[in-house]
């Protein structure tokens, strides 16, 4: 047990996070509002409570099971520290494209951004990265806009093109 | 009694935003197929939040057709590149990337194109007499039985997801305790919303799929070698005589379309079950047995009449039970809530248009694939040209956008952001995915009848074995799960005795 917890700890301390929150909510909150015991109709508190329980029993059940899982990681067999690098960039990338585009707005953010993945995928040739920028963003902003009357955030410049 | 709710539902897809989103549907599940990593159910999640703005026939003629093109668009990289689009099309390059290196591509991309068409036609016919019958059956289901198949739902989908059935079944509990966050129906009480209005009605089911899937799959993505590498792909063309070739193994076709509906109809079973069935079914019975593997048409037949067929196949118990197969079909089903339509016997009563329409919209998806399938191959081939350094940074504006249309949130972007942490998380560590979403979908379903059976019931639980419906799906759960038990138990037992005698 203790080898498989070595070897899983953070998804492990995911689910008991979770587990212990759901008690965390049932103790303070739940009790609070009145809705942590009582009958089928006002106890609110019975069916997470279970769900919880039998999540934790069978997480006890898979570290105590000898041997690994036979699915096949979605890890590529061959990566390298590069690749753990770049996945955990794209995603700094996605979070700041994602603060910025209620701020600046969608026609600034979204060229950026398109430009900064493509350069962490190792690509130079500047004139591809400019097409491909400006040519999706505003095709995706005329889909959306236009055809299907979404108004995509203009952020402190009010940016929205009139099509 | 089937008539008249199918003219009403064919009255409201035959319109030109019906016709065109259906249209539009099948070029874009096409594309999404044929792109390796993505297929069917991500162009569902893609499109999901754009789709619930439309009326419900055109909308949900929008996600079937994504749903029908995606599960052949894969066979088209299968077929030219020894990579399946989608794990649907992993039976079909057995046959047809040997037919390619013969010089056939035009010929193999056009069975495919066109076993798939019939394949889901035939689908279709089994879905329009089936799912009546089976929702009529159902019309006499309370509160116990519903509790029961929500359970038998999600203890499908854990016991065929990869991994482990306890991974399976930890992903579903999370799905499960997901559903439960924001104001409880019965008590009004906020559970899990921690003072937030933001979660007074839970995540949003866009963020959390479009997060799990989409996201995570970028991130793994970005991991590959060669994101600036275009395939070196030739542009070919398959002509409407493949429709003539396909004839000729007009058996084989009605035998794997046939394996295709019932491992549909089968919740957890699935597309890739079936095509893999439908091969091997169709090599034994061949009279060429021998050239199966090097390039033989009905090896391009079956799997890919049988993983479209599938389609149909899914769309019984999802429509007549509300109980999704697998989690594209959980995302037609979260579509048709999100529309207002409660999918089951209700609908089936009560809006008899929907399902006509649902019916119609499938079948004309089919008819569809079959014309811009084969006209618009050279097409395909270009998108297969893409570099992946171009499509990442698109896929993830799709992502953004698409989330933000649903309820034009910001808070939903950053759900969906977290989601797509957990989703790496958990595909790190190989626990399920799918099952979550399954948890989600059917976890308001389980829980609101739980408490209604309690409600009603002078027993407590033993409300569930007192009817008979409820207690036959309850017992044959306990058995399914203790076989697999007991099944890994010899297996583990007998790896234990070979260690010890090598010993």
């Amino acid at each position: 047990m203790l080898g498989k917890f070595r070897t899983s700890w953070p998804i492990v301390t995911f689910f008991v996070v979770v587990i212990a929150v759901v008690f965390q909510q049932i103790l303070t909150s739940f009790v609070e509002q009145g809705i942590a015991s009582g009958g089928p109709y006002d106890n609110a508190a019975s069916y997470p409570r279970t769900v919880a329980i039998f999540m934790a029993v069978c997480l006890v059940a898979q570290l105590l099971m000898p041997g690994a899982s036979n699915a096949p990681s979605d890890l590529p067999k061959d990566a390298d520290k590069g690749d753990f690098i770049r996945a955990g960039t794209l995603l700094a990338i996605f979070l700041i494209y994602l603060i910025c585009l209620k701020v600046l707005g969608y026609h600034i953010s979204t060229p950026v951004m398109i430009i900064s993945v493509m350069v962490l995928c190792g690509e130079r040739h500047r004139f591809f990265m400019f097409a491909v920028s400006v040519c999706s963003s505003l095709v995706v902003s005329f889909v959306f806009e236009k055809l299907l009357n979404v108004v995509l955030p203009g952020g402190i410049f009010s940016i929205h093109i009139p099509w | 009694m089937l008539g008249e709710p199918f003219l009403l539902g064919f009255e409201q897809f035959m319109t030109p935003l019906g016709l065109g989103l259906t249209f539009a549907g099948i070029l874009f599940g096409l594309i999404i197929g044929v792109l390796p990593g993505l297929g069917p159910l991500m162009g569902i999640i893609l499109l999901l939040p754009v789709a619930t703005s439309f009326p419900p026939v055109p909308a949900l003629g929008l996600l079937i057709a994504v749903f029908v093109g995606g599960s052949c668009g894969g066979s088209i990289s299968a077929i030219l590149l020894r990579i399946p689009g989608t794990p649907l099309a992993a039976a079909t390059l057995l046959d047809g990337y040997p037919m390619a290196q013969k010089g056939r591509a035009g010929d193999a991309i056009g069975l495919a194109i066109a076993a798939s068409s019939v394949g889901g036609l035939l689908g279709g016919v089994v879905l329009v007499i089936l799912s009546p019958i089976l929702a009529e059956f159902a019309a006499n289901f309370a509160p116990p039985e519903f509790t029961a198949l929500a359970v038998t739902g999600l203890l499908a989908i854990a016991l065929v997801s990869e991994g482990s059935l306890l991974k399976g079944l930890i992903s579903g509990s999370f799905g499960l305790l997901l559903a439960t966050i924001g104001t409880d129906g019965f008590s009004t009480g906020y559970r899990f919303t921690f003072g937030s209005a933001n979660m007074l009605d839970g995540f949003h089911i866009v963020a959390i799929v479009v997060g799990l899937f989409a996201v995570s799959e970028m991130a793994f993505q970005i991991m590959g070698k060669n994101l600036l590498k275009s395939p070196h792909v030739e542009v070919v063309l398959p002509g409407f005589g493949s429709i003539l070739k396909l004839l000729r193994h007009w058996k084989n076709l009605i035998s794997s379309s046939a394996i295709g509906a019932f491992f549909g109809a089968l919740p957890g079973a699935g597309g890739v079950i079936s095509s893999f069935a439908a091969y091997a079914t169709a090599r034994s019975f061949s009279f060429d047995r021998d050239e199966f593997g090097k390039g033989a048409e009905g090896g391009v037949v079956a799997p890919e009449s049988a993983n479209n067929a599938t389609v149909g196949g899914t769309l019984i118990p999802t429509l007549a039970l509300g109980i999704p197969g697998d989690a594209a079909s959980a995302m037609l089903l979260g579509a048709i809530l999100i529309l207002g339509y409660i999918p089951g016997p209700i609908l089936f009563e009560q809006q008899p248009e929907i399902v006509g329409g649902i019916f119609s919209v499938y079948l004309a998806s089919n008819i569809f694939l079959l014309v811009i399938g084969i006209v618009a191959t050279p097409l395909f081939v270009y998108v297969l040209r893409t570099p992946k350094s171009a499509l990442i940074p698109i896929v993830l504006i799709l992502c953004c956008l698409g989330t933000y249309s649903a309820q034009a949130s910001v808070f939903d972007l950053f759900a969906m952001f977290g989601f797509g942490l957990i989703g790496i998380l958990f595909r790190v560590f190989r626990y399920p995915l799918s099952p979550i979403v399954i948890g989600v979908i059917l976890g308001p379903l389980l829980e609101n009848n739980l408490r209604r059976s309690l409600l009603i019931s002078q027993d407590g639980y033993w409300i569930f074995l007192e009817r008979p419906v409820s207690a036959i799906l309850i017992i044959a759960n306990v058995l399914i799960v203790a076989a697999y038990v007991w099944s890994n138990y010899r297996k583990t037992s007998h790896c234990w005795i070979e260690e010890v005698d090598s010993d």
